[in-house]
């Protein structure tokens, strides 16, 4: 019985892994420092597998002029737990802005708005404007600072397939196991990788998004719902930099239109919109596009339906900026000035895109060996701006179950260990999600009572300092 | 009630049969349950639930017992007095500069340890992970269970440098052997003759050793949590596991020690704890050993 352990042993001292994390975006990024940082769990022998290549990560070393499209709202909790880890240091900071309130407001009525401000709970900020591969290459160049050969990063390599070699399924051939790389008789997943090798792992992240395969593979169901609507997302200039640091959130009942502060004149947009919006926020000149934006954020939304027909049918037409400055001209300057963001004047070019939206939410983020964390657990509508943050105190609380179970010497693929994980972790995404999801739906109509109701809504919390002090810590993380 | 007294710990005279023998009826309820031993949602559940304590209290006794200063050059500042009146940060320094010194420590610690009692190898799995743990040595009765363990230890290769199993009872072992850590986690409370077994356990550890245990007391909360509730209400416990007859109040472990001499000057009670088990949540720590379930860390001088 003991040649036989040996055996095994020996075979595997050399190619097994205690994690495998399956994707490198930030959660899957910031799960690996966090675990090669912690003094309990630096030792275990970690691979990383991303299906691009993170050359065009590495490369941010000497960023672009422009924004990237992708950019993030990023929680004081979330940069704190970055700075824990060791990653914030890497990250460029010229390219972070960090903006101090929002004011939302409804498109049905404008006098119903709530202005969150950061000072009522003295905080200096509320979150801070990120691009998504402004954290990654910070994570990614704090990993490659550590020069730990019990890192594997492999890029550029997709996985194939991952078997569970106790409860194999008839598509697959246990034969085709290497057997001088896995154990078949062994209860821990093997990953099968584009490059050939399989490894075999204690425990297995997935940190591989929305159509999770590793979620597939350990048979935890996601619940949600398309919302049938697209996100459009484009870097902008605004008139000049605007001091006031806010973020602006407009309630159309075709989906909110947000523009957060970059540094400088620049800023970035999220138009949550139906489909046949989204085809034409895309295809419409870039020169008519931010008056366009401007235009939304200001008008009632007949005046808007108007102008969508009229670039509908030609998404040129340049006619229709004089027609866009006649109907603003009809709004007081001042109250212009004071209660709306700045005029947009610029799209840059190749930076309009488009998702869709959805909330899903995992039954469960674990099942025997393995563990799902970001949007492979979770899905959420990005009005909020939550959907990174989330991902980061996952990685939070797995680490800290992971901690807490190594201490114990407890195999780290055991659900006992990781049950801590999922009771820390699911109740709060839960809210989160279910709040941004209902959000979403009051927003999304015109139907006059509900109209009615979110107006006294807003206008009540708006007056009551209490509730947004509690909404506005939710949105900082505090 | 006198009987009971002399068949845990008072009685000391010599028996033919094994010290650490159980009943043929124990026995057999423990072979039955080595299919389902490892089952984390099977009926040892609770077991190891349990475990996850059993791991704290071994881990903060050994830590907080380390030596941070052997010689006088060494400066890791250790107040006479509590932490909690100083100001937080200062507080924290202080914490942070004993942590890190007991980590030093613990990686240059290399201990051997016998697990009593092994059954399935809950422990002996987890206290072999341990960094500052070297080698493992569980002992059993039960065939079946030992089986078990042997079986479950393959599914982690790092195991099979660091832990074996053994069929023996404790007083079969070489006197020569001696270890750092001992553990009898739910053993005294199934063997014929406790004190017995205990007295095998002190006599084996190195000077600065630690014996670990965990029992239950005799008294009718315990009967009701255990016996009543555990097994036949929640059925969280396998009918059978327990029988209140054998159940130890810490306090005759206590006195026991202290009642020879040589045996009070070598070994000390360090530390105490009771424990509780709390549906749906798991098991806590609580503040009085007398009632129920209880740990009990001895330390031989």
């Amino acid at each position: 019985m003991f040649r036989i352990i040996k055996r095994f042993s020996s075979q595997l001292t050399k190619t097994y892994q205690d994690v495998v994390i399956i994707g490198g975006g930030p959660a899957g990024l910031t799960l690996l420092t966090a675990l090669k940082t912690s003094p309990i769990t630096k030792n275990l022998k970690c691979t990383l597998i991303e299906g691009t290549n993170l050359d065009k990560v590495r490369q941010f070393n000497d960023p672009p002029e422009y924004y990237t499209n992708r950019v993030v709202s990023v929680t004081p909790k979330s940069i704190e737990f970055m700075k824990h880890i060791g990653s914030w240091d890497y990250i460029h900071e010229d390219r972070i802005k960090q903006y101090d309130g929002i004011i939302a407001y409804d498109s049905q009525d404008s006098e119903s708005r709530i202005e969150f401000d950061v000072s009522n709970i003295g905080k200096d900020m509320l979150a801070s404007m990120c691009e998504v591969i402004n954290i990654q290459y910070s994570l990614l160049t704090k990993i490659e600072s550590l020069e730990d050969d019990t890192i594997n990063i492999k890029d550029n390599i997709k996985v194939i397939d991952i078997i569970n070699p106790v409860e194999p399924d008839m598509n697959h051939d246990l034969n085709e196991i290497d057997k001088n790389t896995a154990i078949p008789e062994l209860d821990w997943p093997i990953v099968k990788l584009s490059n050939g090798e399989s490894i075999q792992t204690r425990l297995l992240i997935g940190a591989d998004g929305y159509n999770s395969p590793v979620r597939k593979f350990a048979h935890i169901e996601s619940r949600g719902w398309q919302y049938n609507k697209f996100g459009v997302v484009a870097t902008v200039k605004l008139q000049f930099e605007d001091f006031r640091s806010v973020g602006w959130q407009r309630f159309l009942t075709t989906g909110p239109l947000a523009i957060l502060p970059l540094t400088e004149d620049n800023a970035t947009i999220v138009w949550s919109c139906t489909p046949e919006l989204s085809d034409l926020f895309l295809k419409i000149n870039e020169k008519i596009f931010p008056h366009l934006i401007t235009a939304a954020m200001v008008l009632d939304e007949v005046d808007l339906n108007y102008i969508y027909e009229v670039l509908k049918e030609n998404p040129d037409d340049f006619s229709i900026l004089k027609d866009i400055e006649w109907r603003l001209s009809k709004f007081d300057p001042l109250t212009l000035e004071q209660n709306y963001p700045l005029p947009v004047v610029e799209v840059i070019s190749n930076s309009r895109a488009r998702f869709p939206l959805k909330m899903s939410h995992a039954d469960t983020y674990i099942s025997s060996r393995v563990a799902l964390i970001g949007d492979a657990a979770h899905t959420i509508h990005p009005l909020a701006g939550q959907g990174l943050n989330m991902g980061q105190s996952d990685v939070s609380a797995l680490v800290e179950a992971l901690e807490k179970g190594m201490q114990r010497g407890m195999d780290i693929g055991s659900p006992l260990v990781l049950e801590n994980y999922v009771s820390n972790a699911w109740p709060s995404n839960h809210m989160l999600l279910g709040v941004c999801d209902k959000l979403h739906k009051i927003f999304s109509t015109d139907f006059y009572p509900i109209v009615f109701a979110r107006g006294i809504g807003m206008k009540s919390i708006n007056m009551i300092d209490t509730v947004k002090d509690f909404m506005m810590k939710q949105i900082s993380g505090k | 009630m006198n009987r009971i007294l002399r068949r845990s710990l008072h009685s000391s005279r010599a028996v033919s049969q094994k010290l650490t023998s159980t009943s043929q009826s124990e026995m057999n309820h423990f072979n039955s349950l080595a299919s389902s031993w490892w089952d984390i949602n099977g009926p040892q559940r609770i077991l190891h639930k349990m475990n996850l304590l059993r791991m704290d209290f071994i881990q903060d006794t050994v830590r907080n017992n380390l030596k941070l200063n052997t010689t006088k050059d060494e400066e890791i500042y250790v107040p006479g007095y509590s932490l909690d009146i100083l100001p937080v940060g200062i507080k924290e320094r202080i914490v942070q500069d004993q942590e890190f010194k007991k980590d030093q420590l613990l990686s240059e610690t290399k201990f051997n340890v016998l697990d009593v009692g092994c059954g399935g190898g809950i422990l002996s799995e987890t206290i072999s992970r341990l960094p500052f743990v070297n080698k493992v040595t569980g002992i059993d009765l039960s065939v079946d269970v030992l089986e078990a363990a042997k079986l479950h230890m393959e599914k982690d290769p790092i195991l099979a440098e660091k832990l074996q199993y053994k069929l023996s009872a404790i007083e079969d072992l070489p006197k020569t052997d001696k270890f750092d850590i001992i553990t009898m986690f739910e053993v005294l409370e199934h063997v014929d003759y406790p004190s017995k077994v205990l007295l095998e356990g002190l006599k084996r550890l190195e000077n600065g050793g630690w014996l670990f245990l965990s029992t239950i007391n005799r008294d009718l909360i315990s009967w009701f949590t255990t016996i009543f509730m555990g097994e036949h209400i929640l059925k969280i416990v396998p009918i059978g596991t327990h029988t209140l007859e054998k159940y130890i109040n810490q306090i005759e472990i206590k006195n026991w020690l202290e009642k020879e001499p040589e045996r009070k000057s070598n070994y000390k009670v360090v530390d105490t704890k009771g424990c509780i088990y709390i549906p749906a949540y798991g098991w806590k720590f609580t503040n009085c050993p007398d009632i129920g379930n209880y740990f009990m860390a001895i330390r031989k001088m």
